[in-house]
């Protein structure tokens, strides 16, 4: 191998390289937080698509236990009331060897009321005038306002984050160079 | 197509494990210095091919390559396809470092097994003759490697059938890239450097003297 084969084969390097877009949607991303009374999360791939509707997710217990299976909507987001102060953990296959996991702490979940008590507070509630609006409820709005608004931001971190960018490349490649010019020290010498 | 930190079972983790250290110890013996820098260039087109998607509805695929690394490495395409898998995990958090054993088992075996497969035909004299068995070599190694991944998440429990089904379908669009870009590599290298591929044939250096006056 010569001077000239090495640098065809930066080129094709470098040609792979432009050919290939900024983005990965590769790894599968997963996030979970608390809105109002129950928890919501979406599942997606790192590129910023949303998993597939219909996508179960599993929601776990710190023991492995089972809580639960919620299918992921038209928007790649799933809701889930939790029932009880642990750790709840969310799991979801998307086939293939494409897995995602997080996992809420118990103080990020929302505040846990019995199911039985929700419903029966929820109906009159909602039946109420909005004139009528009290301070709970307002705050329950707002912070359901405030999470559908910092929706997009979220998501767009979470592409940023996993995102590629070229010095991540760069430096792949020169770890490479590296790594066979040592070889290349190791194996003269040893001659 | 990397398989991520907890999708697959322990004995399945560490049998793919132990496979994947005796390659590397296999491939490490073979490499000697005149195969450093064909090593060190397929490591590095193998860690850049895996940036370059194919879309396909929900998910997208990436090149992989390990059909032409085999092709020209042979058994060092182990430790050549390793370093390239781990710098994918700790740079770019592709499938992960306790599955990195398994991933490079899964690409660099059938890399391995195209070059006892077709690397003859590759080198034989007709060239276009030859660009086939690199294109079915390029095919061949996805086709392998899918069929592994498949059968690993089988035996970690997911049904065999549909998730082969679900993998190899989804990696048709993939072999028939590699495929040409296989049959491009190796015409090209049967041009240039022959020697890469095994071959001494006198005719084809005077191609080799011509060509980079054409490429200039």
């Amino acid at each position: 191998m010569s001077a000239r084969s090495l640098s065809f084969g930066a080129l094709v390097a470098l040609l792979l390289m432009w050919l290939a877009p900024p983005a990965l949607a590769h790894k599968v991303v997963m996030s979970a937080w608390a809105l109002g009374e129950e928890i919501e999360g979406e599942v997606g791939f790192s590129s910023g698509e949303m998993a597939a509707p219909g996508t179960e997710v599993d929601i776990l217990g710190p023991d492995g236990e089972r809580f639960g299976t919620v299918a992921v909507d038209d928007e790649g987001l799933f809701r889930f009331r939790p029932r009880q102060a642990v750790p709840h953990t969310f799991r979801a296959n998307l086939g293939a060897g494409h897995l995602a996991e997080t996992t809420l702490a118990v103080d990020e979940l929302p505040p846990i009321t019995a199911p039985a008590s929700v419903s029966a507070e929820a109906a009159p509630s909602a039946a109420a005038p909005p004139s009528a609006l009290t301070p709970e409820a307002l705050q329950a709005l707002i912070a359901t306002a405030v999470q559908r608004e910092i929706r997009p931001l979220r998501r767009e971190l979470t592409r940023l984050r996993n995102s590629q960018r070229l010095h991540d490349i760069l430096g792949g490649l020169g770890y490479i160079a590296g790594i066979f010019g040592l070889l290349f020290f190791v194996y003269a010498r040893r001659r | 197509m990397h398989i991520v930190d907890g999708a697959l079972s322990l004995p399945v983790l560490l049998g793919g494990t132990t496979l994947a250290i005796s390659g590397l110890v296999v491939g490490t013996r073979a490499l000697d210095l005149a195969r450093i820098p064909a090593a060190g260039l397929l490591s590095a087109v193998f860690f850049v091919a895996s940036l370059v998607h194919v879309p396909i509805g929900p998910s997208s695929l990436h090149l992989i390559m390990n059909g032409l690394a085999g092709l020209v490495l042979g058994w060092v395409a182990f430790p050549a396809l390793f370093i390239g898998l781990m710098l994918q995990a700790l740079l770019f958090g592709f499938g992960g470092l306790t599955v990195l054993g398994v991933n490079t088992l899964n690409i660099a075996l059938p890399a391995v097994a195209v070059y006892y497969l077709c690397r003859r035909g590759v080198a034989g004299p007709q060239a276009s003759l030859a660009a086939l068995w690199a294109a079915s070599a390029g095919a061949l190694a996805i086709a392998l490697t899918a069929l592994m991944v498949a059968a690993e998440l089988a035996l970690s429990g997911e049904a065999f059938i549909p998730a082969a089904q679900l993998v190899l379908l989804s990696h048709v669009p993939v072999m028939v890239i590699e495929g040409f870009a296989c049959a491009a590599a190796v015409t090209l290298i049967r041009r240039a450097r022959p020697e890469v591929l095994g071959m001494t044939a006198a005719p084809s250096s005077e191609v080799a003297t011509q060509a980079p006056q054409v490429a200039s």
